[in-house]
């Protein structure tokens, strides 16, 4: 597929918009978006909510688990991460999963957060578009990674792993070209107030299906 | 035929305890009632309450402005991150006046009880100062410390401490003091 340059750096870079919808507009992508707002000195986008579907959005559901309350739990199948709340509940949020979001799975934490953080595009992807920047500032347009990063670090320091905003909110729900836990900006935004350094995060292929099982024993997760 | 396999282990464990407390004194609780999964209904269904969140309703502050401030280890400042959130307590407040809040602090650091309560209350009194600076009148307000009571999780690890180390803004229909 042939995608030229503006389209490419239009459509979020590391989102691989056009390589996920081939069919998307510009007029398309724009309906994605509803004015603007400011967070931290970057005006940015909005994602226009009623664009998307409601399974998508953030909501409070209840969630059966041995997980203590304070745990970040992310279903990678199935596009959700879980934020568990008191009385076996949690808040949900609808996510994309990148090809990087697939090569780790496990227990980590939450070791550090960045605002508007600055994308270094990884050396294969700089490989793959050669006309890709050394590294696009915080706060561009351009930048896959949004709003905020919360990196995770596992016993071995850190895992690579990283939820992280979005330029392409029509991903949200599907499985992308690149990028690990990709979120709506706002629900990014979101999730970065609610989780002091030290939250412990798990990452697992998909949660069980009968209630029964707890989240004790995830399945073996992909080689690396 | 799980559950009747599960009643049946549960038997025996009973049993178990039951034998145990033959031999030593110790208080051997009764174990604790099955859960009914119906009850609970499953993982991923809307929580009470939360089917269809309408505006200055507690479930819009839950789930759109955030109840809980999080401190550093023996810390009641208020770093950027909480300001963020109390920016929009403040707002919610002041846009649906007829609530009040009870501003609870919790703690969990090194150096025992009263200690932890001192700070616990520190950290509410910081809330709660906040949002009167915002502009909340301070008469739809009341902040207590709980020390390290009802601890979110209960562990040594700091996945635990983090969460516990927090002030809760608790939305409340009316004046009221006490828990």
């Amino acid at each position: 597929m042939v995608v030229s340059r503006r389209d490419f750096l239009l459509g979020g870079m590391a989102a691989g918009a056009a390589g996920l919808c081939p069919g998307l507009s510009l007029a398309q992508s724009a309906s994605y978006f509803a004015g603007t707002r400011t967070d931290n000195g970057v005006t940015f986008r909005a994602t226009n909510f009623a664009r998307i579907d409601k399974r998508w959005h953030r909501q409070v559901v209840k969630f059966k688990s041995t997980e203590p309350e304070g745990t970040v739990v992310v279903d990678t199948r199935n596009h959700f991460l879980y934020l568990i709340m008191e009385n076996k509940t949690a808040i949900r949020y609808g996510v994309s999963v990148g090809k990087e979001g697939f090569k780790w799975f496990g227990r980590a934490s939450i070791d550090r957060k960045a605002l508007w953080p600055k994308w270094t595009p990884p050396p294969e992807m700089r490989q793959r578009h050669p006309e890709l920047p050394l590294s696009v500032e915080g706060g561009s347009p351009k930048n896959p990674l949004g709003a905020r990063a919360l990196y995770l670090h596992g016993t071995g320091g850190d895992t690579g792993y990283r939820f992280h905003g979005t330029v392409a909110p029509w991903s949200i729900g599907t499985d992308a070209s690149s990028g690990c836990i990709r979120m709506f900006n706002e629900d990014v935004i979101d999730l970065y107030q609610r989780c002091p350094i030290g939250t412990a995060a798990y990452v697992i292929q998909h949660l069980a299906d009968q209630a029964e099982k707890s989240l004790a024993k995830p399945e073996e997760p992909d080689a690396i | 035929m799980i559950l009747v396999h599960g009643h049946f282990r549960r038997l025996v464990v009973a049993g178990l305890l039951v034998t145990l407390a033959a031999c030593t004194t110790t208080k051997i609780e009764a174990p604790e009632p099955a859960v009914n999964p119906n009850e609970f209904g499953n993982t991923n269904d809307p929580a009470a309450g939360f089917e269809n969140v309408q505006p200055g309703t507690e479930q819009d502050f839950i789930l759109n402005v955030g109840r809980r401030t999080f401190f550093a280890e023996n810390s009641a400042a208020l770093d950027a991150t909480a300001r963020v959130t109390l920016d929009q307590q403040i707002a919610f407040l002041k846009k649906y006046p007829q609530w009040y809040a009870k501003v609870q602090g919790f703690a969990d650091e090194p150096g025992g009880d009263a200690k932890m309560r001192q700070i616990s209350q520190q950290r509410a009194d910081a809330v709660m100062n906040y949002l009167v600076a915002g502009g909340v009148p301070a008469s739809r307000l009341w902040a207590k410390g709980y020390g390290k009571d009802r601890v979110v999780r209960d562990c040594a690890d700091r996945a635990c401490k983090v969460q516990n180390r927090r002030v809760i803004t608790n939305l409340r229909a009316s004046r009221e003091d006490g828990d």
